[in-house]
């Protein structure tokens, strides 16, 4: 038995309500707009005000660290160790003239001391290399609240606790349970609605309808992750019959491309709730969706694109040449698949601002669910898309020389390293071919004394 | 070692990346680096992290995985010469540099460098020219032998068979070589940059 006060049911009740209505209210909020693609501006005020707290939070570290008379900025590290920019021959060349003891005209051919460079930059690079830094997540230079990205803050006052606390509290028991709610709305909208469009006949209104669609759904989801985007250069959004290429962190990179614009995506059946969003939304206009053996035969790809790709009427391919999601920092090798089809190419730059969220998905640490999860408990993801000027394949240019033109322009619109290296590195080792240019230019300094010697 | 906190913080977290946030590294973490498979001794310098003879384990063979301090160790053939070293520490450091080299040649740990393992190392060190016949890397590998024979000990007898290498005969050939300022990796000098947004 216990002793329930007589106005305790009504208090329940009353909270019941008013959180119901309040819930109501902020759907209503975030939904209709999204359904007429308008703002409120609510998402742009509430990062001012994250921006605040966050400019608050550095200094009172600041502050603590003074007092405590440490240092608190880690030093900025590009790399841990000093590369000397020499090349081969030099070396080789200054090593061998060092050791006097042989007279200078009876250069020989080969020295046990050659084998010290390569010995050294073997050390160097294992200590420290370009490539595997690009595959963790970027390291911040202040605190944004988030105990996820606190690396090296340790002068945590009482004050900065709580507001930690109060930050957890508001993103877990208030923002999270709101954003997966916007999900689902969004996503069922999405299955619902093109497959009830999918039953029109086709024509002028099944392909508005379907845009409109699609439109609404996207930015129901981008307020699902409350992703604050700014869109530049829109005035070169990709064409029908073009293809939209640009640099992949995520995959919400897709999300925030489609709330902008009407596409049509590539990429694999999958299984599972994201299979029945791919069957739905094909019903509603031609998406390319390519079965697991498909996806092997390049020919194949490369023949449905370009169909694809040459029908007028058909909206523009979305596609992320990198194959793997990168950490944001730069843009690694464009596969070329998609660059010898010979559509125009409409180039696309997405930078994420890791302030208020890492966007990168680490796919080796983290699987989908939990991705999303980490997503959803940020506390926003901010972004800039600019929409770069078409591009074509020139006339004597081959492909990969076109896709390493439109990188460079990626990377540089973005703010991005460009980098050689093949993103999929990350699970494959390197071609023979590298380590052949450099035996070859050692081999080429060896033999070609030989052949001097030979000939005298 | 004479390297600060803050190195050793660095090369840990290096340590981490390599090995996949394991305690141990073993060979095949090092096959996450890409850079590495442009030299053409990769797997010389591979190895030589887990011979026993660098790590101070034994007079030969080879550890299965090293500890964070092994990779240390290692790196420690590496340091910078200190300017506050007497003359016998740096001769000191400079042997220890050169018996780091020698181990790499010396594939079979019997402390002698023989014809088979010198021309293996030139056959290596050149493999990725295509025009290079295995005997023309051969020829170039007997030369340089030979000539080091020379060095070590004087002229031969047509009938007198050299062994291999020495450690000895090998300081003797690097004599005059300054392999000790030349032979290890600096850290940066960090300095903290202004924190502008």
């Amino acid at each position: 038995m216990f002793l329930l006060l007589p106005f305790d049911s009504l208090i329940v009740n009353l909270l019941g309500i008013s959180l119901t209505v309040l819930f109501t209210l902020l759907l209503v909020f975030i939904i209709v707009p999204a359904i007429f693609g308008v703002s409120f501006g609510i998402r742009k005020l509430y990062m001012k005000t994250l921006l605040k707290i966050f400019a608050w939070a550095t200094l009172r570290m600041e502050r603590g660290a003074k007092e405590k008379n440490h240092q608190l900025y880690k030093p900025y590290t590009n790399g841990i160790i000093a590369k000397d920019p020499t090349s081969l021959e030099e070396e080789i060349k200054e090593i061998r003239r060092s050791g006097s003891s042989k007279a200078l005209d009876n250069t020989p051919e080969f020295e046990l001391s050659d084998i010290f460079y390569f010995c050294r930059k073997g050390m160097e690079t294992i200590m420290d290399d370009e490539v595997t830094k690009r595959f963790s997540a970027e390291e911040l230079e202040s605190w944004n609240l988030l105990s996820r990205t606190n690396y090296n803050f340790q002068y945590i006052s009482l004050r900065l606790t709580v507001l930690w606390g109060l930050g957890v509290l508001i993103r877990y028991c208030f923002l999270l349970p709101l954003r997966i709610a916007l999900a689902f709305t969004g996503i069922s909208l999405l299955v619902v609605g093109t497959t009830m469009v999918g039953y029109l006949p086709s024509g002028r209104f099944k392909e508005f309808l379907s845009k409109h669609v699609h439109l609404m759904c996207y930015r129901i989801c981008v307020r699902a992750l409350t992703a604050i985007i700014t869109y530049h250069d829109r005035k070169n959004r990709p064409r029908n019959g073009g293809l939209c290429v640009a640099n992949h962190t995520s995959p919400i990179d897709v999300i925030i491309l489609a709330s902008d614009g009407y596409y049509a995506m590539v990429g694999q059946v999958h299984g599972g709730l994201l299979g029945v969003i791919q069957r739905a939304m094909v019903k509603a206009c031609p998406h390319v969706w390519f079965e697991r053996s498909e996806v092997k035969d390049r020919h194949l790809v490369a023949k449905r694109l370009t169909e694809h790709v040459q029908d007028k009427s058909k909206l523009p391919i979305l596609i992320f040449p990198e194959g793997t999601c990168i950490n944001n920092t730069s843009v690694m090798m464009f596969k070329k698949g998609s660059f010898e089809i010979g559509a125009t190419v409409y180039p696309v730059a997405i930078k994420y601002d890791p302030q208020f969220g890492d966007a990168f998905w680490n796919s080796s640490k983290y699987g989908m669910v939990t991705y999303l999860l980490r997503m959803m408990t940020s506390w926003a993801i901010v972004c800039s898309v600019w929409y770069l000027p078409p591009m074509t394949r020139e006339a004597d240019e081959d492909a990969v020389h076109f896709a390493n033109r439109v990188k460079s322009a990626i990377a540089r619109q973005g703010g991005l390293v460009d980098l050689l290296w093949d993103g999929g590195l990350k699970r494959e080792k390197v071609k023979d071919t590298f380590k052949e240019e450099q035996q070859k230019l050692y081999s080429k300094m060896i033999v070609g004394n030989h052949e001097d010697r030979s000939r005298s | 070692m004479r390297v600060s906190s803050d190195q050793i913080e660095q090369l840990h977290r290096r340590f981490k990346q390599l090995s996949g946030d394991q305690p141990t590294i073993r060979k095949e973490n090092f096959n996450s680096v890409p850079d590495l498979e442009l030299n053409p001794i990769r797997a010389k310098i591979v190895r030589a992290f887990f011979d026993n003879r660098n790590l101070r384990k034994g007079p030969s063979g080879l550890a299965e995985e090293i500890s964070f301090e092994d990779f240390l160790t290692i790196m420690s053939y590496f340091r910078p010469i200190d300017i506050s070293m007497d003359e016998e520490q740096v001769e000191q450091c400079r042997k220890e540099k050169l018996r780091f080299l020698f181990h790499m040649y010396d594939s079979d740990s019997d402390g002698r460098i023989t014809l088979e393992e010198y021309r293996n190392v030139v056959e290596e060190l050149l493999s990725g020219n295509p025009h290079i016949e295995k005997e023309s890397a051969r020829s170039i590998a007997d030369g340089a032998m030979m000539e080091a024979a020379s060095v070590c000990v004087g002229q031969m007898e047509p009938d007198q068979v050299y062994e291999g290498i020495t450690f000895e005969d090998f300081l003797k050939i690097w004599q005059g070589i300054d392999i000790e300022t030349k032979m290890h990796v600096r850290f940066l000098n960090m300095e903290t940059i202004a924190f502008c947004h």
